[in-house]
C-alpha cells in the first residue's frame, strides 16, 4: 500500500468515527447497536495504520493485493452487521407480536368493564 | 370440560356472522372466541353490533399471531380444550365434538381434523393436494408425525398444548410447522376424518402465487425445526 492511499483510507475511517459519534450524539443510534460499527471502524484503522498486519494476513490466506484484503475485511463486517439486524428485526418483530396480543386482551377486558359499568349507571 | 372454539377472521365481514350464529345457536355447550386480526373490512363491527365474545388486534399479526392470541386468551382463563374453527364459513362445527373425542378419552393430546381420511367433501385442487402430499411426506420424515392434512385449519387441543402454543406458535403459514414443533415436544397427534366445504365467500389467503413461497417456506421450516427443535420422545406424562 502506497503512504498516499494510506492516508486517503485512514481520513475515510476518521469520517466513519465521525459520523458514527454524529449519529450517536443526535441519539439516533444506541450504543448497545452501535458496538459492531465502532469494532469494525478499529478493526479497519488499526489494518490502516499498521499495513504489515495486512500483509501478513494477505499471504497467510493467500490474496493476490492488501487492498482485496481490505475488502475482505469490510465485507465480512458487513455481513455479520446486516446478520446481527436481521437478529434484531426477528425479535422485535416478536416483541411486536406480543404487545399486540395483550393489547387486544386488555382492550377486551376494558370493553366489558365499560358495559358492566354502563349497566350498573343505568340500574 | 372448558371447550373454547377459537375462531380466527381476517376480512370475513361475509362469512363470520353464518359462522358464530350457527355455533352459538346449535353448539351452545362450547365458548368461543373470534380474534379479529385487523381487519380492513366490517369484521369488527358485526361482531360489536351482535356482541359477539371477540378479542381485536391492533396490528395484523397473520394467522399465526391470531391463533396464539386465542391460545393465550384460553390459557389465561383455564380452558381444558382449544378448538382452532376458521372464520370463513370451510370447517363445520358438527364435527367439533369428533375432533375433541380422542382428547376427551385421553387418547391424544393434539386432534386434526382432516379431509382425506373420508375424501368426502371438498377436496381442494389437484396441484394443493399434491403440495399437501409432499407436506406431509416431508413431516413424516423429519419428525416421524402421521398426519395427512397437514395444512388443515380445523384441530383441537388438550391443556398441555393450550399452554405450549400460547407460549410459542410459529407465524407465517404456521399449520405444519405447529404440528412439527409438538410433535418434537413428543406430543400424540391424531387424525380424524372431518367434512369441509368450500368457503362460503371471499378468496382464501393462499394464491397461486403464493403457493410457491408457500412450499419453500414451509419446507425449509419442517428441515431447520427439525434441526433445532429438541426432540423429547417417550416422554413421561
Amino acid at each position: 500500500m502506497t503512504i498516499y492511499l494510506r492516508i486517503v483510507l485512514g481520513l475515510v475511517v476518521v469520517v466513519y468515527f465521525l459520523l458514527i459519534l454524529h449519529f450517536m450524539k443526535k441519539k439516533m443510534l444506541s450504543l448497545k447497536y452501535t458496538l459492531l460499527w465502532l469494532f469494525s471502524g478499529i478493526v479497519m484503522g488499526i489494518l490502516v495504520l499498521f499495513p504489515g498486519l495486512l500483509d501478513a494476513f494477505v499471504k497467510a490466506v493467500g490474496i493476490e493485493t492488501p487492498m482485496y484484503g481490505l475488502f475482505v475485511f469490510a465485507i465480512f463486517f458487513i455481513l455479520v452487521i446486516a446478520m446481527s439486524l436481521t437478529a434484531i428485526v426477528s425479535k422485535q418483530t416478536e416483541r411486536i407480536k406480543d404487545l399486540a396480543q395483550g393489547n387486544a386482551v386488555l382492550e377486551k377486558r376494558v370493553r366489558e368493564l365499560e358495559k358492566s359499568k354502563l349497566k350498573k349507571g343505568e340500574g | 370440560m372448558k371447550v373454547l372454539i377459537i375462531i380466527p377472521a381476517y376480512n370475513e365481514a361475509e362469512n363470520i356472522k353464518n359462522v358464530v350464529d350457527n355455533l352459538a345457536g346449535n353448539f351452545p355447550q362450547y365458548d368461543y372466541v373470534i380474534i379479529n386480526d385487523s381487519s380492513k373490512d366490517d369484521t369488527e363491527a358485526i361482531c360489536r353490533q351482535n356482541q359477539y365474545n371477540f378479542l381485536s388486534l391492533p396490528i395484523n399479526l397473520g394467522i399465526g399471531g391470531g391463533v396464539q392470541t386465542g391460545y393465550k386468551y384460553a390459557l389465561e382463563h383455564g380452558y381444558d380444550i382449544a378448538v382452532q374453527h376458521d372464520g370463513d364459513g370451510q370447517h363445520d362445527p358438527a364435527y367439533i365434538e369428533k375432533v375433541i373425542q380422542p382428547i376427551l378419552e385421553g387418547k391424544a393430546d393434539i386432534v386434526i381434523g382432516s379431509r382425506f381420511l373420508s375424501g368426502e367433501g371438498f377436496q381442494s385442487s389437484a396441484g394443493r393436494r399434491a403440495g399437501i402430499k409432499f407436506l406431509s411426506a416431508l413431516i413424516r420424515v423429519f419428525c416421524g408425525a402421521r398426519v395427512k392434512d397437514v395444512t388443515s385449519g380445523f384441530r383441537a387441543v388438550n391443556q398441555r398444548y393450550i399452554k405450549f402454543y400460547a407460549e410459542d406458535y410459529p407465524s407465517d403459514y404456521p399449520e405444519p410447522e405447529a404440528i412439527v414443533t409438538a410433535s418434537l415436544d413428543g406430543a400424540k397427534i391424531q387424525e380424524v376424518p372431518v367434512v369441509m366445504r368450500e368457503r362460503e365467500n371471499g378468496v382464501s389467503s393462499i394464491n397461486l402465487k403464493r403457493s410457491v413461497y408457500y412450499m419453500v417456506k414451509v419446507s425449509i421450516a419442517i428441515v431447520v425445526c427439525r434441526i433445532t427443535g429438541r426432540k423429547r420422545r417417550g416422554r413421561k406424562r
